[in-house]
């Protein structure tokens, strides 16, 4: 197996508050290959935003990476100084795409000079070579190349989105952090993304870390996903295993949260109370109370992340009865299911 | 027709902003530019019914909720409550009305207010309305939207409670005065997919125990099956589908719904959704002409019957003849690519056609639109503008007629201009090879 292009191992962030340290995520371990889309899903507050951003030294000031380690290409990062973020690391190697992109472009500037700015701070092209470059990039993200001289207003919000997605390949990184990319936006414009999206990962192999809520897309787009819960890490695994096979309740219960347009009348899992306050050190699982298969066990140490028996080998759940729990779980909604007769809409398309 | 009349009727409303206008405008006397945010919008909400409104952000489907509950003057048409129009209320009419039509806004984090415990906020209306019993009923009322027991709630503030939380308080607020219509605008999109389905679930209830009924709007269509029986797609201030549910999820018939349904994103690795072949985003809803407001998007567009030619091509003419009447072509963008020391119609008529056409066009379409090109190259844009209308003109710049089959299936495009069940539209998606 070659060398995987990010990997955090035990990483653990922190905030500093009035109130004390606040975990953010806690013993996150996992890894990101070249030329995958991972995707990390979890409830607002979960620590899915903190995780990248420790990745690419963008913390608050008053966070910390406490322990653990980011090795990027077998480099460890954690401990990187600004300076060498800058250099070795931001746009050219990890690139990121913020939530709100279309606020995220420097108004006085037309997208061309902002991309020359980027070019010559992190790279020894020449203005020439750094325009042609974004022209190329504009061009995958289908943008018309001859618009790069627009200043940002000139573009309509779809289109914005879509420099910035520009901006963020144009040094052709390795790995894109995407945060929330498409969440303010309807789904026939986060379509047109996701489908930019993909052209990317086929013409230049770049791998994507899409930190979203909405786990319907990471199904669709992704070939790994990630759920968290409150800091940890509850789940993880090729999305195939992880929808076919989920162990974690949290995992499957926020699956079976979301609507599916095939089956309108689904009955939708509801998720009782709300993830926890954390402070200094969480020696329990984060799900433990709203979990309702939770025993005195889980009150008494944070679970590790053990392999889950199936085909994918990466397919990895936190939780002391991850076997049992499924079990229930699935009798349980069967025999809630069998009683009414529904008629899914099973639509067969493409 | 049954004597009762419905509980709501909207028939063609309209309303219509005016742009802002400067004073060179003023002293030119020029007509001020129209925002045609709710164009001829029919809808009928009889009693237990729920109904949604479904559109991209811009549609103005917001616009119809402020209009509905008499925050904007109505441009033209009618809103008719219980058989009276609201242009005929009186001052108790209007309380009545008020009273009776409820709105649970999108944003609860910011639509309640701060200051005031929950206690507060729901006796607010009731003391507005002179209702008494007001501790009874809000105890009520919050063992309803399930916020248990109501003494833990009554003396807090909004920051002490989640965001699904206060969406039922919200949605508390809504029903105390045991209004007849809810008017809910996006309820669950700002809360977290654990909180969404259990506030869907609760107003579905509600629905059904209190006898409300409702219009849900929202761009979502995937909770859209969990609320409401009938479904409206909006586009550009217009109407153009209305069908039940379950059967436009299935069946979609508007060459824009079928692109809606099929953008949503199915929470299911192994299925294999083709993505959307939609570009670009709805125009602005300014001064908008006749004809379907679709077509400069709409992937099956209809060619004149007389001409030969493939959709796609037909496509980019008309995306580009719509960018010409908006006088909206980069002109100087195009000629920048080219070199200037000597200006050529024909040369500027090329360059246009490298940068706006990816089809190539022969005979006589080809000749049509170099004629036009060179037109628009000698600043002739009208003339330009009349040789490809001439040309190319499509049924879809005619308003279609909405046709109606017997399930109430309503349908405004000209595919379906004989009947609902009639035609199929040509998939176009199969159509495209790239």
């Amino acid at each position: 197996m070659t060398e995987p292009l990010l990997e955090a191992e035990d990483l653990t962030v922190q905030y500093e508050t009035d109130g004390g340290m606040v975990t953010a995520v806690s013993d996150a371990s996992f890894v990101i290959n070249e030329g995958e889309f991972f995707g990390l899903a979890g409830e607002s507050g979960c620590g899915k935003s903190t995780t990248a951003k420790s990745i690419i030294g963008g913390l608050d000031p008053n966070g910390q990476i406490s322990s653990g380690t980011i090795r990027y290409r077998g480099k460890e990062i954690q401990d990187y100084t600004e300076k060498q973020f800058n250099e070795e690391l931001r746009w050219k190697e990890i690139a990121w795409i913020p939530q709100s992109a279309m606020n995220s472009l420097d108004p006085l500037q037309t997208v061309s000079e902002q991309a020359v700015e980027i070019g010559t701070v992190h790279t020894e092209m020449s203005e020439t070579e750094l325009r042609e470059q974004l022209k190329e990039m504009f061009s995958i993200v289908g943008l018309q190349e001859s618009r790069i001289n627009d200043y940002p207003h000139q573009f309509s919000g779809g289109m914005q989105q879509r420099a910035v997605i520009a901006l963020a390949l144009f040094l052709e990184p390795s790995l894109i952090i995407a945060d929330e990319p498409t969440t303010a936006l309807d789904v026939i414009m986060q379509d047109q993304i996701f489908k930019h999206l993909d052209e990317i990962k086929e013409k230049l192999n770049t791998s994507l870390l899409l930190i979203t809520h909405d786990i319907s897309v990471i199904f669709e787009s992704c070939e790994t996903v990630a759920i968290m819960h409150a800091s940890q890490l509850a789940e993880y695994g090729s999305v195939d295993a992880v929808y076919a096979n989920p162990r974690h309740p949290y995992a499957f219960m926020f699956k079976e949260a979301f609507p599916d347009v095939r089956e309108p009348d689904r009955d939708l899992e509801v998720i009782e109370g709300y993830p926890p306050q954390l402070g200094d050190e969480i020696g329990f699982c984060s799900f433990v109370d709203r979990c309702p298969w939770a025993t005195e066990e889980c009150r008494e140490a944070a679970p590790e992340l053990e392999p889950v028996d199936d085909d994918d080998p990466r397919h990895v759940a936190g939780c002391f009865r991850k076997d049992e729990a499924y079990e229930m779980y699935q009798s349980n909604r069967l025999s809630s299911q069998s009683g009414d007769s529904t008629t899914a809409i099973t639509s067969e398309d493409d | 027709m049954t004597g009762k009349p419905p509980l709501l009727e909207i028939r063609n409303l309209r309303k219509y902003f005016e742009q802002n206008s400067n004073i060179v405008d003023m002293l030119l006397r020029r007509e001020p530019n129209q925002v045609q945010a709710v164009d001829d919008v029919s809808l009928t909400l009889e009693e237990n019914e729920s109904i949604a409104v479904i559109g991209e952000s811009g549609c103005g489907k917001t616009t119809l909720l402020l209009t509905l509950i008499g925050l904007h003057d109505i441009t033209d048409g009618e809103i008719v409550y219980k058989g009276k129009s609201i242009s005929e209320f009186d001052k108790p009419d209007w309380k009545r009305y008020r009273r009776n039509v409820q709105v649970v806004f999108q944003d609860p984090f910011n639509s309640l207010d701060p200051k005031m415990t929950i206690e507060e906020t729901l006796q607010e209306p009731l003391k507005i309305h002179g209702i008494k019993n007001r501790e009874k009923r809000v105890r009520d009322v919050l063992e309803h939207v399930e916020l248990n027991p109501p003494e833990k709630y009554l003396h807090k503030k909004p920051r002490n409670l989640s965001g699904g939380e206060k969406q039922r308080v919200s949605i508390a607020r809504g029903l105390i005065l045991e209004p007849d219509i809810i008017l809910a605008d996006e309820p669950v999109s700002m809360l977290d997919v654990s909180t969404q389905a259990a506030v869907l679930k609760k107003m579905k209830e509600l629905i059904e125990d209190f006898g409300v009924s409702m219009i849900y709007i929202s761009h979502d269509l995937s909770t859209v099956s969990y609320i409401s029986d009938t479904v409206n797609v909006m586009y550009l201030g217009r109407i153009v589908e209305t069908a039940p549910t379950e059967q436009i999820l299935a069946d979609p018939k508007h060459p824009y719904t079928e692109e809606l349904v099929s953008a949503v994103p199915i929470p299911d690795p192994s299925h294999d959704r083709q993505r959307t072949q939609m570009s670009g985003a709805p125009r602005d809803p300014v001064n908008l002409d006749e004809g379907c407001r679709f077509r400069d998007r709409c992937p099956a567009v209809i060619p004149p019957d007389d001409i030969e030619i493939s959709q796609e091509a037909y496509r980019e003419i008309i995306e580009f003849r719509e960018l010409l009447q908006r006088d909206e072509v980069a002109f100087e963008r195009v000629m920048n690519t080219i070199d200037k020391s000597y200006p050529d119609d024909r040369k500027m008529a090329k360059a246009i056609r490298e940068d706006y056409f990816t089809h190539d066009l022969t005979g006589e379409n080809g000749a049509v639109l170099n004629e036009a090109l060179i037109a628009f190259a000698n600043e002739k844009q009208d003339v330009a503008v009349k040789r490809l209308q001439e040309r190319f003109k499509s049924i879809c710049e005619t308003t279609p007629p909405t046709v109606e089959d017997e399930n109430g299936w309503c349908v405004a495009c000209h595919h379906y201009d004989q009947n609902v069940a009639d035609l199929q539209v040509e998939q176009p998606k199969t159509a495209q090879s790239d």
